[in-house]
């Protein structure tokens, strides 16, 4: 049933032509007869000329209808490369951010990333600022299926940027089995992190305690001076450093910042 | 680590030490000189820059027992402490 349908619309641009040029026949044959009815000038003037020159001047049409496709086949081919062109350029660009944005976090601090350059000579030539004095206070948790007793041993030190510092954590292991922690620490409030430095201490490597042991634990820090010139820094008077412990199960490697 | 909902603010990102981790003090070799440093800070009120001398003992007793690596006082920021007992040697 569809076939002879589809057939139809295949030559549908046929029988357009074939009606149109009959049609024309006819006004022409009705102008003759002096009828020269409105709708068939209107008919005249509305019908586009291509079609009623369809049979005049066919093959100087087709050469201009050619032209015109030549043109357009050249327009859309170069169209068609710039989005191309667009469409790697994207890719590529894509591909390049992930170390673009790395460079810039660096260079701006952004996203809390460590500044590229943190200077461990500067703790020889550093001065201290005397007139900031900043209260350090220190926390201790464990997990809570750590069983050490962990515990600051001074609640707060008072400190100026530019001077170390000596704080002692207790560690206690009340059980009988030798029990191995591994720490991490943070700094509140967070901006002033990146001026946390620490010489050394006991966070990140596997400390283990023999059952009913005790042992000091001991936190070697110094404040950047360049603490005192962030402005972001000017009403910060307090910093509190927390350390959490956790169990380390053997043959567990933990992820630890910064070592290999 | 930060919390789950600040996604514009900044994260803390923890560092490893500048020079590792000191080894732990199993048998309290150095439990005396802790025991200065925290009565000193007691008694000081916990002001840091006037227990830096003791501090400075205690890291040098971590020292000699092999408990830290040996270091140069003026690159751990005692520099002020070295002076002093220079300028003292002068005097006399």
């Amino acid at each position: 049933m569809l076939l002879p349908f589809l057939l139809r619309g295949c030559t549908a641009k046929h029988y357009v032509q074939q009606a149109l040029s009959s049609t024309r026949l006819c006004v022409n044959y009705c102008n003759i007869r002096g009828l020269a009815t409105s709708s068939g000038q209107l008919f005249l003037r509305r019908t586009p000329q291509r079609f009623l020159n369809q049979s005049r001047g066919a093959k100087t049409h087709k050469r201009k209808h050619q032209n015109q496709e030549d043109d357009w086949k050249k327009r859309n081919k170069t169209v068609l490369t710039y989005i191309a062109a667009a469409g790697v350029g994207m890719i590529g660009l894509s591909y390049a951010a992930v170390p673009l944005y790395r460079l810039y976090c660096q260079a701006s601090g952004l996203g809390g990333t460590a500044v590229a350059g943190h200077n461990t000579d500067q703790v020889e030539t550093m001065k201290p600022i005397r007139d900031r004095i900043i209260k350090v206070t220190f926390n201790a948790d464990t997990h809570a299926s750590m069983q050490w007793n962990f515990r600051p041993q001074q609640s707060e030190i008072y400190l100026v940027p530019g001077e170390t510092a000596l704080a002692f954590y207790k560690a206690r292991n009340p059980t009988d089995k030798p029990v191995i922690g591994i720490s991490t620490y943070n700094v509140v409030p967070f901006e002033a992190g990146q001026y946390f430095n620490k010489i050394q201490c006991f966070c990140f490597e596997e400390q283990r305690l023999n059952p009913h042991e005790e042992v000091d634990m001991p936190v070697f820090f110094y404040i950047d001076p360049e603490f005192d010139d962030d402005p972001r820094m000017a009403r910060v008077d307090t910093i509190t450093l927390s350390y959490t412990f956790f169990e380390a199960k053997e043959g567990q490697r933990l992820p630890v910042p910064g070592y290999s | 680590m930060s919390t789950a909902m600040n996604f514009g603010s900044k994260s803390f990102r923890p560092r490893p030490p500048d020079k590792g981790a000191f080894p732990l003090d199993h048998f309290g070799e150095c439990k005396s000189f802790k025991e200065t440093y925290m009565r000193c800070l007691r008694e000081s009120h916990f002001d840091n820059s006037r227990c830096r001398e003791e501090s400075k003992e205690y890291l040098e007793c971590r020292m000699d027992r092999q408990l830290m690596a040996k270091e140069p006082f003026e690159k751990l920021g005692f520099k002020d402490l070295m002076e002093k007992p220079a300028e003292e040697n002068k005097a006399e």
